[in-house]
């Protein structure tokens, strides 16, 4: 039989095993409507969650002080009261109920200004402030002790200065980018994320849901050869991802304010990301998944899979803060090189030669897992 | 079509699942054009073999040449030769009729000219040509079975198997199914194997049976020899006026043409030779031993009987413990072997 006809009639099989997957996703319009809508909602849940700057931490203030300096300190703390919003104020008398409402948990922590703070910072005799907090909140903690130290430092600064004093460094900030609010700094991962979720409801899911319906022994006793099925599942379930990332991206550029991408470089190394990334994790899905036969065992070891991955990929947390066990986690996990990637080119205008590196680990990375999906992928019962 | 006048020689194949020996060295032969039958309760080991053959399973020992290609060497060019029902419904819920048959004729590279105008006829054959437009999630389980008949001869296979073909089927979508393959069989030429636990099937539709239990051949003929084999191979039921005696049933049992009897309560099923011509001495020997018959039948002995002749034990008794839970599609195949 001559080449040319084999290649066509594989053609005419892929585009069967591709065909009917896309009929299948379509007739499901509840799957595509969730894999659009909770990536969006993801965005705004942990934009909303942890936020970069904390807000309205309730701290009260027993001022037994009527001197000035205790007056100051407590105008600065009002001063970010409503400035940053970072404290909520309450004011008592009683230094021990205070402290107990920390211990219950109504209050973050409880300043004490005692009656000779002004009188010592008058003599300058190192005056001295209790501060009890809530320690077992760590986060809060630092922002509060953070907050009430600023406020204590600026008590002798009576005036702005018109000059800086030639005797000391001058510290300028240079912005090398524009700038990113943490809203828009997690559309990257909820990109990715996007591309995960798509990527467990489609590719190998079907072979899985196929195996579990019994549908599955229909397909075997085909001419199908395994590059068949798995190639087609994957074209079909790259299609239906990708375009929902693509979408989801949108959605998030336009709920964050990210500015459209600038050049055809830009939106071109989008797109390749967006495909690499979506291709890497159906291919990983396929090796993790190709000889499951229950969706359970999907559902499962996707919450387990979504931690590992997103978490040490920089979509939320910088990678050069982990630990360096979990940086090497880091270095083979695709969602990284992907966050990475969709950062350059949405912050810092990249084209594709910026991301030449992270699209050269991307595609070893779905070459390597697809090779062995096909190896994996059981052609018998 | 392939020339090869063997569709199927099977040599001493086996499959063993661990301690398990589902298929006990098994051989035979099923030539082209015949419509051939596999027997046997649940777990006899049908399900097993005919994945053997279909190259779902690999064989555990033996060899096995489907439509002239061996089924572990040339496993692609046997599924591209061959048919095959598997005994769950495997057809997609979520695609109509027309779109399963057309999707499932392009894994067999049949060309988009061809794959219309066949699909189109065998929809008509199955007569489903009125719903094939719709989502096979809307058929009932006959339309079904009968949209997965047309979808596996899409490609013309050479030799068409069907497990089970009418498990769960009521009865007049089972006789649609019969009717369907009979036609099959004979306007196509094809060779059909199936695999059964319906006597009746067996008998109104192959013309061989090999009877297998527990992974081995008991014995295989046309159903017409096998009963005929049998002694005793016609069975007289007199309804008495009373529950018999122990000396009547001596009494008969001393016949010579009688081979064994049995007695329910009034009803006494006496197997003979030639019923229709020893009617009349059964009748006479049971009133000189003091019964009184009200009325008298001859059946025909069935397959059932060669079974129990066989194997000692009935396949519907078999089936009793198990067939209530191998009805509908879903089911998970490590269940059904």
């Amino acid at each position: 039989m001559e080449p040319v006809s084999a290649l066509s009639r594989r053609l005419v099989r892929v585009s069967a095993v591709i065909e009917r997957d896309l009929k299948k996703f379509r007739r499901n319009p509840v799957i595509i409507a969730m894999s659009l809508l909770m990536p969006v909602i993801y965005l705004v849940i942990l934009g909303n969650s942890f936020q970069g700057k904390l807000i309205g931490l309730p701290v009260v203030v027993v001022n037994q002080d009527p001197g000035p300096a205790a007056r100051a300190l407590v105008d600065n703390l009002r001063a970010v009261q409503t400035g940053p919003r970072t404290l909520l104020l309450s004011f008592a008398t009683d230094e021990r109920a205070a402290v107990g409402e920390v211990r219950s948990g109504r209050y973050k922590a409880a300043l004490i200004i005692p009656a000779d703070f002004s009188h010592k910072v008058a003599l300058r005799t190192r005056p001295t402030l209790g501060l009890f907090l809530d320690n077992t909140d760590g986060i809060s903690m630092q922002t509060l002790r953070g907050v009430v130290e600023g406020a204590i430092g600026a008590l002798g600064v009576d005036y702005v200065p018109v000059r800086e004093p030639h005797d000391r460094a001058l510290l300028r900030d240079v912005n090398l980018f524009p700038s990113v609010d943490y809203y828009q700094s997690l559309v990257p991962g909820v990109v990715i994320m996007a591309i995960f979720l798509g990527t467990l409801t489609t590719g190998v899911f079907n072979v899985v849901m196929d195996r579990f319906l019994g549908t599955e022994e229909a397909y075997l006793l085909t001419p199908l050869t395994k590059t068949d099925i798995v190639g087609g599942l994957v074209i079909s379930g790259l299609s239906v991802t990708s375009l929902v990332a693509v979408l989801v991206l949108m959605l998030g550029m336009l709920i964050s304010g990210i500015a459209a991408p600038g050049s055809l470089s830009q939106v071109a190394a989008i797109l390749v990301v967006i495909l690499l990334t979506t291709l890497s994790l159906i291919s990983l899905m396929f090796v993790l998944l190709g000889r499951a036969d229950h969706p359970r065992i999907v559902g499962v070891l996707s919450g387990f899979l979504n931690v590992i991955l997103f978490f040490p990929s920089g979509a939320v947390y910088p990678l050069a803060s982990l630990p360096g066990w979990l940086k090497q986690l880091a270095w083979v996990n695709p969602e990284a090189y992907a966050v990475d990637a969709l950062k350059a080119v949405l912050f810092k205008d990249a084209g594709l030669s910026q991301v030449a590196g992270d699209l050269g680990f991307l595609v070893l990375f779905a070459s390597v897992t697809m090779g062995i999906a096909i190896l994996l992928l059981k052609r018998r019962l | 079509m392939s020339a090869d006048p063997v569709a199927v020689r099977v040599e001493g194949l086996s499959k063993r699942f661990g301690s398990l020996t589902a298929v006990d060295a098994v051989s035979f032969q099923v030539d082209s054009g015949e419509l051939f039958g596999f027997l046997g309760p649940n777990g006899a080991g049908k399900t097993t073999l005919v994945r053997m053959l279909t190259t779902l399973v690999r064989p555990s020992g033996g060899r096995a040449c489907v439509a002239g290609f061996d089924v572990m060497q040339e496993a692609t060019q046997v599924r591209r030769h061959i048919g095959v029902i598997p005994q769950a419904m495997t057809s997609d819920l979520d695609l109509t009729g027309y779109e399963n048959m057309d999707i499932y004729a392009r894994f067999y590279g049949v060309s988009a000219r061809e794959r219309k105008a066949r699909i189109e006829t065998l929809l008509e054959t199955v007569g489903l040509s009125g719903r094939a437009r719709e989502l096979v999630a809307t058929y009932s389980g006959g339309m079904r079975r009968r949209l997965e008949i047309a979808r596996v001869l899409v490609h013309r296979p050479a030799v068409l198997f069907l497990d089970e073909p009418t498990i769960g089927l009521d009865p007049q979508s089972r006789r649609i199914v019969w009717d369907l393959l009979r036609q099959i069989r004979r306007d196509d030429e094809m060779t059909l194997f199936l695999t059964t636990h319906y006597m009746e099937e067996a008998e109104a539709l192959c013309g061989r049976v090999a009877i297998i239990d527990a992974g081995r051949i008991v014995t295989l003929d046309s159903p017409e020899r096998l009963k005929r084999q049998l002694p005793g191979n016609d069975l007289i039921s007199l309804t008495l006026a009373a529950p018999p005696e122990e000396d009547l049933l001596a009494a008969l049992q001393a016949l010579p043409f009688v081979y064994r009897l049995h007695a329910e309560d009034e009803v006494l099923g006496v197997y003979v030779e030639a019923g229709p011509m020893n009617l009349a001495g059964l009748m006479e020997a049971t009133r000189a031993a003091g019964g009184r018959v009200l009325s008298a039948a001859i059946h025909e002995q069935s397959l059932e009987d060669v079974f129990i002749h066989y194997t000692g034990k009935s396949i519907r008794e078999e089936e009793a413990k198990k067939v209530s839970l191998l009805l509908g599609a879903g089911m998970p195949r490590r269940w059904n072997r």
